[in-house]
């Protein structure tokens, strides 16, 4: 008993337990994406945005095109989108139309994203370490220290490396940080990433954080197994489907209609008994069904008793009491036209089996 | 029209050209391709009408023996014939491989043969002869189904023929007894023969032996030339199947008894009359004095199946009485069902006792018993209340008929054969025919 109740105690402890972590952690929200604001990982961006939020820099954190376009940015916001490998072509009209005006900074804008805003634009390897130098006075003097960084060929920037920038200026206030680990929570400590990294996105009263995801790609935009397969395998496969119909027209066609049987009409003989039967049962006339019974006991007693076909049935009653040396009384109950009829089903089986079991009687005395 | 498969092979042959050309209009160009070779191969196909057909009739055979059917195919016009032939047969007429493919040059002409078992008393008819002819690529072909009557006729199972010989013998041993118990209305006389011990004296012929030095008695024979005549009710009542699951059906056992006895009566010199019907007379033999009566009446009852309906006795005793005024023993094969007795039996049966002497054979339902038995649950009590209170009924109709002068021979169905028989040797022996 003591020790069931320490199992129990020990079980209840295991439970809260899990209720408080689950509790507790689904109150925190986590997200495991490389330079996501609300990842607390190496690889993510989370210190920073905090440490923004506290410099009193309203950090609003987006994760759909649908509502970046809500927000209504204007010139007084700063716009950093990481994970812009999930950008689609047209997302990034979209992200275009809804940031006229704001400084929008891309992080480590990959190929495709690139050829899409810019198409002479080339992207290369960059120094691990750039000082800042440039018209923009906020980076002056600055040295971004990452482990491996990408330069982009344009004609402005901050950050020279190998003939790019590492913090390139594009079109239309946009601007390309291809040092996107100078924000990581892992690197933003280096050298003076994090001075680079808040000038970069402080300097305006508002920051807007947009974390693009396939999802909001148009449907033709994605990638099928079709832009895959060889120019001759549809017209193929529609010659497979045709030779598929005909192969259907050969074997549905029949040599001929199919054979039928006139058949005889053949009923169980006893059927008509068997559905009296279910009748009696249907209406539950025990009444019926035990007189029914005990009349024909009477008859195949009379009969093995040699009483004559006239025999009634109290003749036939005290000459069975007379044969097995039973008592009448008992014997009519069984026997006799006038007992009371079975009030249940049960009683009525019972008398059903006690007829028979009289008459084995009858039959071996 | 028909297509054959080699039309699907044709088809996917066409990937080799589309991946050559990979293009949607080379699909399309093919399919022209493919449908015009098909549709010239239909053009140039011959008329199923082209090849003449002829069948020669299986003719008759007993239940569950092999038969034949025979297509002859014959070619009558120039050119060679590529067929497809299918000779189609009601499903319980057995028939196995009935597809064949044969080619019939110009003039010439093909034996098909289709074997078959029928598996189901009856006349079992064949369903028309599908002709397919092939075109010259057997691409395509025509096709058409000819009515081509044919049937073969199975003859019921005759299976109490196993209690013939112990029948006939029993009968033989009738014949010259020369015991009073066999003398009296209905024997003839036979012969003079000398007295042996053991004679009854009663039947010494005084008048005989006195022209004689020894004692003559007379002996006697069962009458022969009596009629009977066999009524076979095909009503509703015929339908009901007797026994279990695997029983047959009530007319099956009755014809059986039928058969038995005709064989029996017609060897002991009897003429054997039949007639069968329900509402109207579906089958009448007279049998004057046949040898093979048993053959000649399984023919005749070999179509008959049960109808739902009520018989019609007025009609039977009718046909009864127009077989002749000569005092018969009429047997009727109907089930001692309470209902179908007392509205239609009943009232014709005055007329027959008055000229006959009439037999009830009624096929038994062992089923009943077992039901009025089983006692365990309520459901089987309330059956075997309904089972006894029929039990009864038929008991009470069968008082009933003993009373208007008819005798019932009630039996299950294995046994109402031999019962019969031994009911009929029993009057003979006694010379009640």
């Amino acid at each position: 008993m003591r020790r069931n109740r320490v199992w129990f105690m020990v079980g209840v402890g295991v439970v809260l337990a899990l209720v408080i972590a689950v509790w507790a952690g689904s109150d925190e929200q986590r997200n495991a994406t490389p330079l996501d604001p609300q990842n607390p990982d190496p690889d993510g961006a989370q210190a920073l945005a905090q440490v923004l939020e506290d410099e009193g820099v309203d950090v609003t954190i987006v994760r759909s095109a649908d509502a970046l376009h809500d927000l209504e940015v204007d010139s007084r916001a700063t716009v950093v989108v990481t994970s812009t490998d999930q950008l689609a072509p047209s997302t990034i009209r979209r992200l275009r139309d809804d940031t006229t005006g704001a400084e929008v900074v891309l992080v480590e804008p990959p190929h495709h994203v690139l050829a899409e805003l810019d198409r002479r634009l080339e992207a290369g390897p960059a120094d691990d370490e750039t000082t800042g130098d440039c018209d923009d006075q906020r980076f002056d003097d600055l040295t971004i220290t990452v482990d491996s960084a990408r330069a982009y060929d344009t004609a402005n920037g901050c950050f020279p490396s190998d003939g790019g920038f590492v913090l390139a200026d594009g079109r239309d206030d946009a601007s390309y940080l291809g040092a996107g680990q100078a924000l990581t929570n892992d690197q933003v400590l280096r050298g003076d990433n994090a001075a680079v990294a808040l000038r970069l996105l402080g300097s305006r009263d508002r920051l807007v954080w947009y974390v693009p995801t396939y999802d909001d790609a148009l449907d033709d935009e994605a990638v099928s197994l079709w832009t895959f397969a060889p120019g001759w395998l549809a017209p193929s496969l529609w010659l497979t489907a045709l030779a598929g119909v005909a192969l259907i027209l050969w074997r549905g066609r029949r040599l001929g209609r199919l054979a039928s049987e006139p058949l005889p009409v053949v009923v169980r003989a006893v059927e008509t008994t068997r559905s009296r039967g279910r009748m009696y049962r249907r209406s539950d006339d025990r009444g019926y069904a035990a007189g029914a019974l005990r009349a024909a006991a009477r008859h195949r007693i009379a009969d093995h008793l040699r009483l004559g076909r006239g025999a009634s049935a109290a003749e036939v009653v005290s000459a069975v009491a007379r044969h097995l040396g039973r008592r009448e009384e008992e014997i009519g109950a069984l026997l006799s036209p006038t007992a009371p009829t079975p009030d249940s089903d049960p009683t009525l089986v019972r008398l059903a089996q006690e007829l028979t079991q009289l008459m084995r009687e009858v039959r071996r005395g | 029209m028909v297509i054959s498969g080699r039309v699907p092979l044709l088809l996917l042959a066409g990937v080799a050209a589309v991946v050559l050309r990979p293009s949607g209009s080379t699909v399309l160009l093919w399919l022209l391709a493919v449908t015009l070779f098909v549709a010239t191969d239909l053009l140039l196909a011959p008329a199923p009408g082209a090849a003449g057909l002829d069948r020669k009739e299986p003719g008759t055979v007993r239940l569950g023996d092999p038969a034949e059917s025979v297509v002859t195919v014959s070619n009558d016009g120039g050119r060679s014939l590529r067929l497809d032939v299918r000779d189609a047969w009601q499903p319980t007429a057995g028939a196995s491989g009935n597809r064949h493919h044969v080619v019939v040059p110009a003039g010439e002409r093909r034996v098909l043969r289709t074997s078959l078992r029928p598996w189901r008393r009856g006349d079992l008819r064949s369903y028309g002869v599908t002709v397919r002819a092939w075109g010259p690529l057997r691409l395509s072909a025509k096709q058409r189904t000819f009515d081509l009557p044919g049937t073969v006729r199975s003859l019921p199972p005759f299976d109490s023929r196993k209690h013939l010989p112990s029948r006939l013998a029993q009968l033989r041993e009738l014949d010259g007894r020369a015991a009073v118990r066999v003398r009296g209305q209905g024997t003839e006389f036979d012969s003079l023969r000398e007295y042996v011990r053991g004679d009854d004296v009663r039947s010494i012929d005084w008048r005989a032996s006195a022209r004689t030095p020894h004692v003559v008695v007379r002996t006697w024979q069962p009458e022969r030339d009596r009629r009977v005549v066999l009524v076979l009710d095909t009503s509703r009542t015929a339908a009901g199947r007797v026994g279990g699951a695997d029983g047959v059906p009530r007319l099956d056992a009755a014809m059986d008894a039928a058969l038995l006895l005709a064989a029996l009566a017609s060897r002991a010199g009897d003429r054997v009359d039949f007639v069968a019907g329900d509402l109207k007379v579906r089958a009448r033999l007279r049998a004057s004095g046949a040898r093979d009566i048993a053959l000649r009446l399984q023919e005749a009852m070999a179509d008959l199946e049960p109808m739902i309906a009520e018989a019609d006795w007025d009609t039977l005793a009718g046909a009864v009485q127009g077989f002749g005024k000569q005092r018969a023993l009429v047997v009727l094969l109907t089930p001692v069902e309470p209902a179908a007795v007392q509205q239609g039996l009943l009232p014709v049966l005055p007329a027959l006792t008055r000229h006959h002497r009439v037999v009830l054979a009624s096929v038994r339902d062992p089923e009943l018993n077992r039901l009025a038995e089983a006692r365990d649950s309520v459901d089987e009590v309330y059956d075997a209340a309904a089972a006894e209170q029929e039990l009864r009924r038929r008991e009470w109709t069968t008082g009933v008929l003993g009373r208007l002068g008819v005798h019932v021979v009630d039996a299950d169905a294995e046994r109402l054969p031999p019962a019969l028989a031994d009911h009929y040797l029993a009057l003979k022996a006694q010379g009640l025919l």
